[in-house]
């Protein structure tokens, strides 16, 4: 590789700049999953459901400092900014440098902790030494307590990842592209099999840690918070329902914690690339993370969601209220009695709601004026629910008074996605045979 | 019509815990009392009104009781609810420990949600928490010459006796000051000794205006990272706005 490298030439505030805006299209900057207190020599703590410290302008958490170690690369990923034959301005922190700006950072409650992510420089063992070295100093060296979330590089040595990840809190793989093909055509140098062999590799260690954090009380931790990956949603032709197969996998097969989605941003020319003319398909997105929700906290299934016949999620409506209109058999749900992963299934109920109603109904029965109090929203559940068997006013349970029910209940959807969709006037002739349950073709863009 | 005793207490948790322990040491009956914070300026006809004088031995003796009979969540409910601003909460507090004592397992009494007072009490609970969490993530500290750390807040809740364990235990080899520039209370911490919190009246300014020689390098290195991280496609200040309300950016580094 002929990469020239002088980081000499660089100040700190270039190479900052220049490795976090390299950095900013990966997703995960959650400092969650990690309860530990002060270690009584250094700085830093770190609680499981992880502190935001503040927003960029995207709306996106700044949890971690997240940054790559190098933008240098030798691989030749289409998508990616920094791919090799990219002409873009190249620099490379040293271990020292990240370290002092990372205590620096953390000191003035800036930060939560580290993400360091990296472009493979030389190889992918020699990458993966120099992340370690990094982690190393920051620990033993700074004594730092706070949340690291660092990338385990494909094709690396197994005995530098697992070094590496008795001083990091979460690890993550980043899976690229949902399928192997995918990936193929995209990503010619990675390969299916080298991005899942570190992350099996990471869940059995983790595994054989919890057996010995058990035996022995101060065994050092391996990945306490978990494995996490993410995805690239729209830059290759899958549809949702494959999206959604592939990250069940993978919370069922690796144990993963978290599988992130992100919205393929067009950063390069490339005639294999889609272009997107109405920006990156962040409704898409937004409906994949619910779905992603549904399976984690609301016991909802993959294929439950979607099948090979509705591949694709419905852009009018949510997955939840989506399911619930195809299963109205099984709906009102009475809440005085219904059981909890039932009260999940409503719409519009939440795990927090669905909680509270179960811990309150001990104590005496519910009306509807008393969910209201409790702080549950009934724009949605009022359709799928009864208390002491009466709904709250006279409705019927048919999908088609319900669907255009619902559809007035303007679903908010993140902030600024809202012009993706238009809910126009419903027309009697037009609006009353469309079969709304099936959302195919109705994508914008 | 039936005389209303109402036992004013100063706007505190202290206040309010003391007030809890004259309104039931009156004797009065739960009916015939009824809790407000000092704050409340209107009397009303038919009321007698008592002023409640602080007393952190009663206070302690309450919150010990709540803290045996309700268990740790109806003592943290207790706490935070005191915290917000609301008029209502005194007397919501009071009529949860009042239920609390009064069922069989008084840990139940964070769940009688159909209970307004409790329902209220949680709502609360759960408002001061999350500003709380807010602002542990938002508060920014400044260094100082001499190497102590600044940090200024300005919350709606009582959040600082709230922060302080985190950041007590975050740096804990850490000289730091919090300040609650609203209440103007300082929340003070020394190396390697407990927390304390103490009133701002004689903060010097002059020596809060000198920075440590570094502290102008990392903010610049900070606020161009906030700029760089933002990717240009998926703009949304709206999205921005609403997870990082305004109010808070007056203290934040990155706004400045």
């Amino acid at each position: 590789m002929q990469q020239v490298w002088i980081p000499e030439s660089l100040s700190l505030m270039e190479k900052l700049n220049i490795l976090s805006d390299a950095a900013k299209y990966d997703v995960a900057c959650t400092s969650s999953g990690v309860d530990r207190g002060n270690n009584g020599r250094g700085m830093g703590n770190a609680i499981s459901p992880g502190i935001c410290h503040s927003f960029s302008a995207d709306g996106r958490c700044i949890s971690l400092l997240k940054i790559l170690f190098t933008n240098e690369c030798i691989y030749n990923c289409r998508y990616c900014l920094n791919r090799a034959s990219n002409d873009v301005p190249r620099a490379t922190f040293t271990p020292g440098e990240v370290c002092d700006l990372v205590m620096g950072f953390y000191r003035r409650n800036y930060i939560e902790g580290l993400f360091l992510s990296s472009g493979i420089l030389k190889n992918p063992n020699y990458t993966m030494e120099l992340l370690y070295q990094t982690l190393y100093k920051l620990r033993t060296e700074y004594h730092f307590g706070g949340y690291i979330h660092v990338k385990a590089i494909p094709g690396a040595d197994g005995r530098l990842i697992e070094k590496t990840g008795f001083l990091a809190d979460r690890m993550s793989v980043n899976l690229e592209l949902p399928t192997a093909e995918g990936l193929k055509l995209l990503a010619p140098n990675k390969s299916r099999t080298r991005i899942l062999t570190p992350m099996r590799q990471v869940q059995n260690r983790m595994e054989e840690n919890r057996g010995e954090v058990a035996l022995y009380r101060h065994a050092p931790k391996f990945v306490p918070a978990g494995q996490s990956t993410q995805m690239i949603i729209g830059a290759t032709p899958e549809n949702d329902f494959q999206i959604v197969s592939v990250a069940q996998a993978l919370y069922r097969k690796f144990q993963l914690k978290r599988v992130f989605y992100s919205a393929f941003v067009r950063v390069n020319e490339d005639s294999l690339l889609p272009a997107l003319p109405g920006g990156p398909p962040l409704l898409r997105e937004h409906r994949l993370y619910q779905a992603d929700w549904l399976m984690r906290f609301y016991g909802f299934e993959g294929e439950e969601l979607l099948s090979e016949d509705r591949p694709n999620f419905n852009v009018l409506l949510d997955p939840k209220c989506d399911w619930a209109l195809r299963h109205l058999e099984q709906f009102p749900v009475e809440i005085n009695r219904a059981e909890y992963r039932m009260l999940l299934r409503v719409p519009g109920l939440g795990v927090r709601s669905a909680q509270r109603i179960i811990r309150a109904r001990r104590m005496g029965s519910l009306d509807f004026p008393d969910l209201k109090r409790m702080g549950v929203v009934l724009k949605r559940a009022l359709y799928f629910i009864t208390c002491g068997g009466k709904t709250m006013y006279p409705i019927r349970l048919e999908e088609d008074y319900i669907t255009r029910n619902l559809l007035n209940v303007k679903e908010r959807l993140p902030l600024g996605l809202g012009q993706d969709v238009t809910y126009r006037q419903l027309s009697l002739f037009d609006d009353m045979q469309l079969p709304l349950g099936e959302g195919q073709g109705q994508r914008p863009a | 019509m039936d005389i209303i005793t109402v036992f004013q207490c100063e706007d505190s948790l202290d206040g309010i815990l003391t007030g809890v322990y004259e309104a039931w040491d009156s004797r009065l009956g739960h009916g015939a009392v009824r809790l407000e914070t000092a704050a409340e300026a209107n009397l009303e006809l038919f009321c007698a009104y008592r002023q409640v004088k602080t007393d952190l031995e009663k206070a302690e003796k309450v919150l010990r009781t709540v803290r045996k009979r309700m268990g740790e969540e109806g003592e943290e409910a207790v706490c935070y609810a005191a915290a917000c601003r609301d008029s209502r909460r005194a007397d919501a507090i009071y009529r949860m420990i009042v239920l609390g004592l009064h069922l069989i397992d008084g840990r139940e009494a964070v769940n009688c949600l159909q209970n307004e007072n409790v329902s209220l009490v949680m709502k609360l609970r759960m408002k001061a928490w999350h500003e709380a969490h807010q602002l542990m993530g938002f508060l920014r500290f400044e260094e100082l010459e001499n190497g102590v750390l600044y940090g200024r807040i300005e919350p709606d809740c009582a959040a600082l006796p709230l922060l302080a364990p985190h950041f007590a235990d975050r740096y804990r080899q850490e000289n730091w000051v919090i300040h609650d520039v609203g209440r103007q209370q300082l929340a003070l911490h020394r190396t390697g000794k407990p927390w304390v919190l103490a009133e701002a009246g004689d903060l010097d300014a002059s020596y809060l205006e000198r920075r440590s020689p570094r502290e102008e390098e990392f903010c610049r290195l900070w606020k161009s990272f906030c700029g760089t991280i933002a990717i240009e496609e998926r703009r949304n200040p709206r999205c921005q706005r609403s997870l990082l309300p305004l109010h808070f950016r007056r203290y934040m580094t990155e706004f400045q």
